[in-house]
């Protein structure tokens, strides 16, 4: 738990633990469902800082963190079920003046730089969404403010919509890219001027470390080992991903090894379920939910049931870093074990 | 446009160069500045007869010459390439786009690719899903360097494909390093995939866009990291299946543009091969997909436009009814701003 935190956290932080019941310890969001509706409640923070990019520049950004002391994102991800009623308490320790909102299901209105404000509001509807800070669009969730926020149908722990396909465990893969030029305006809270230029890619807040890289292997600032990303799984078991778009930019989700099942587009449930080896994504806010089945490799002579195998965004300017650096993009790796 | 197979027909045959590797598959002469690459010799795992083999080869020098005679060198494979570490200075042989392949749905595949030692590369076939060591990803296995090795895959999926190195990937595709892999059921070329359409007519639209200030770079440009504007595309070049699709070149270019009879089926296979997004038109005919990625859809859809991203295929029949030229048209979409970058032109002419 504290490596997810160190990961994200500039060096003048110190970590913290997490007393959240709705952050996952590992990649998987971990879910029972209730007979009940419930009551769950989330404090965030709203702090600020730098986070070290794969080529060694410290950019600034802002977070919904835990705790005052640190800075997170994107922010932890979160899993309720239809009906419960969900309180959030935004604590602002900027000077700025922010929001948490969700589309279609919650709007806090203006969080005053200083200012804590509690929110309250019931989830009706099945679904993966973002939350994110609506305001001064779309800077403020460009610098960081947004995180992953799953509603599950009721009493159901393997359907993403009522008689949906079903699956066995399920991800969050919300990507986002970042032009550290803006991110330095709007840290001197000035409106970006420049053309838009994303330097870094990164897939729930890391990039990539390739073999023979530092890093590599450190679940805390590999994307390829982060436990929330990289996808572990047998054959049969079917992997829900989630996946959300933070940035600017148009990309095309692919994997490897597998054919996903595409189910639903930018939260309308699809027609038909077609097999995907790349699903479009589209910028800001762009959202699909999909199933990675876990089938045996169809392709493989002779046949085999396990290996190892990219996800990577095959709009393969995001593969990069700093203009260079293949590999320290938006990519992570799929495990069949 | 198709590479060269092999058909195996007895079990002695062997494939085509040194499938061990070469010997010293570590070698990285000439290579000294590159990082985060993985060299490496290994058997081929579960190695076997072949009922098709390509042999493949690198070319780093193909001129294209462009609607404005300016030429703009792209990177290849090459149709042959048994010269185990012997391409050299990779000269010669290779086209843009490299060689098509096309298989049966069931065979058992070998691609081999030969390098030399000037560089490092790999094969992904993009779509085919084979055991990860045939899958021609580096970090999880390894880059093909100074030797051959064998892809063995068995596509179990009629449908369009393409191939491309998954080699400093960024890079190398945009270079050209891809050709088009189309997997035929076993009733054979002229259906699309078992139960599915057949078709009369075939055309190819692999679009995708160039940025010429990418083309001087080497092959292991910003691997060590340094800025080398690999994470902007500004393409100065709109391309499709191989030609500059700006203007009027690929408009009557067969098997790009298209004549068909009416009451003839006409199969379009569409790989967006770009990294920017795309929208493909087609002129006022409405066509159907019935296959998108390799895999049939539940219900074919009707569609006068489709949008595409990166690495996606869409199989499109057209079955036209009026005679006349039908102008296909792909904007190049940029990924952030949503601004057509640029467009590619061809034709349907239904006599």
């Amino acid at each position: 738990m504290d490596k997810r935190i160190d990961r994200r956290t500039f060096l003048k932080f110190s970590s913290a633990g997490i007393a959240s019941a709705l952050l996952g310890s590992t990649g998987l969001l971990s879910w029972i469902p209730r007979a009940e509706a419930a009551t769950i409640s989330q404090t965030f923070y709203i702090t600020e800082g730098f986070i070290t990019q794969p080529d060694g520049v410290d950019v600034y950004f802002r977070g919904y963190s835990p705790s005052t002391n640190n800075l997170t994102v994107p922010g932890a991800q979160m899993i309720v079920q239809e009906g419960d009623t969900v309180r959030i308490t935004i604590v602002n320790t900027l000077g700025t003046s922010h929001s948490f909102k969700i589309d279609g299901v919650v709007d806090s209105g203006r969080i005053y730089g200083g200012q804590t404000k509690t929110i309250e509001f019931q989830v009706n509807k099945a679904g993966t969404y973002m939350y994110y800070d609506a305001r001064n669009a779309p800077y403020n969730r460009l610098v960081g403010l947004h995180g992953g926020f799953a509603v599950m149908p009721k009493g159901s722990s393997n359907e993403v919509y009522d008689g949906s396909p079903t699956f066995v465990q399920q991800h969050f893969w919300l990507f986002h890219d970042i032009d550290p030029v803006w991110h330095n305006s709007i840290r001197n809270r000035r409106t970006p001027g420049t053309t838009y230029s994303p330097r870094y890619f990164t897939i729930n807040g890391l990039s990539g470390r390739p073999p023979g890289s530092t890093g590599n292997g450190d679940p805390s600032v590999d994307a390829m080992h982060d436990p929330l990303s990289a996808l572990h799984g047998h054959v049969g078991d079917r992997t829900l991903l989630r996946v959300l778009n933070a940035g600017m930019c148009q990309q095309s989700v692919h994997t490897h090894g597998n054919h996903m099942d595409w189910l639903t587009d930018n939260g309308q449930i699809r027609d038909d379920i077609w097999s995907k080896d790349c699903i479009y994504l589209e910028g800001n806010m762009g959202k699909f939910d999909a199933i990675f089945p876990f089938d045996p490799p169809p392709d493989a002579h002779p046949p085999v049931s396990t290996g190892v195998y990219p996800m990577h965004l095959h709009t393969e300017m995001s593969q990069t870093a700093g203009g260079g650096l293949y590999m320290f993009g938006a990519l992570t790796d799929i495990f069949f074990e | 446009m198709g590479m060269r197979r092999t058909t195996t027909t007895d079990t002695t045959t062997t494939d085509g160069g040194g499938m061990d590797g070469g010997g010293d598959g570590g070698g990285m002469g000439g290579m000294g500045g590159a990082c985060y690459i993985y060299p490496a010799a290994p058997a081929t795992p579960g190695l076997t007869n072949a009922d098709v083999t390509f042999n493949l080869g690198i070319d780093m020098q193909i001129p294209l010459t462009m609607d404005d005679g300016n030429t703009v060198n792209m990177w290849g494979f090459t149709d042959g390439g048994g010269n185990m570490g012997m391409d050299g200075g990779g000269m010669g042989g290779g086209t843009f786009p490299s060689p098509a392949m096309r298989v049966t749905e069931g065979d058992i595949v070998h691609s081999n690719l030969n390098v030399g030692m000037m560089w490092v590369h790999t094969i992904h076939h993009h779509g085919i899903e084979p055991e990860y060591r045939s899958d021609g990803v580096g970090h999880l296995s390894h880059d093909v360097a100074n030797g051959t090795y064998t892809y063995q895959w068995r596509p179990a999926h009629a449908g369009t494909y393409f191939y491309h190195c998954h080699t400093n990937t960024v890079l190398h595709a945009e270079m050209g390093m891809y050709g088009a892999l189309i997997v035929d059921p076993p009733e054979g070329a002229g259906t699309l995939f078992s139960g599915g359409p057949s078709y009369d007519v075939e055309a190819f639209w692999v679009v995708d866009e160039i940025d010429s200030s990418w083309h001087n770079l080497p092959w292991d440009a910003g691997t060590c990291g340094g800025d080398v504007g690999l994470n902007e595309l500004n393409p100065d070049y709109f391309v499709i299946t191989g030609v500059d699709g700006s203007g009027n070149s690929a408009m009557n270019l067969p098997p790009i543009s298209a004549t068909v009879q009416r009451g003839q089926k006409l199969l379009a296979r569409y790989i967006c091969a770009g990294y920017h997004p795309q929208k493909i038109r087609f002129g006022g005919l409405s066509g159907k997909i019935y296959a998108s990625d390799g895999r049939p859809l539940p219900k074919p859809v009707s569609v006068t436009e489709i949008r595409a991203a990166s690495a996606e295929r869409y199989d499109i029949i057209f079955e036209p009814t009026e005679r006349g030229t039908y102008l296909i048209e792909t904007d190049i979409i940029h990924w952030v701003t949503g601004e057509v970058l640029g467009t590619t032109r061809t034709s349907i002419t239904v006599t």
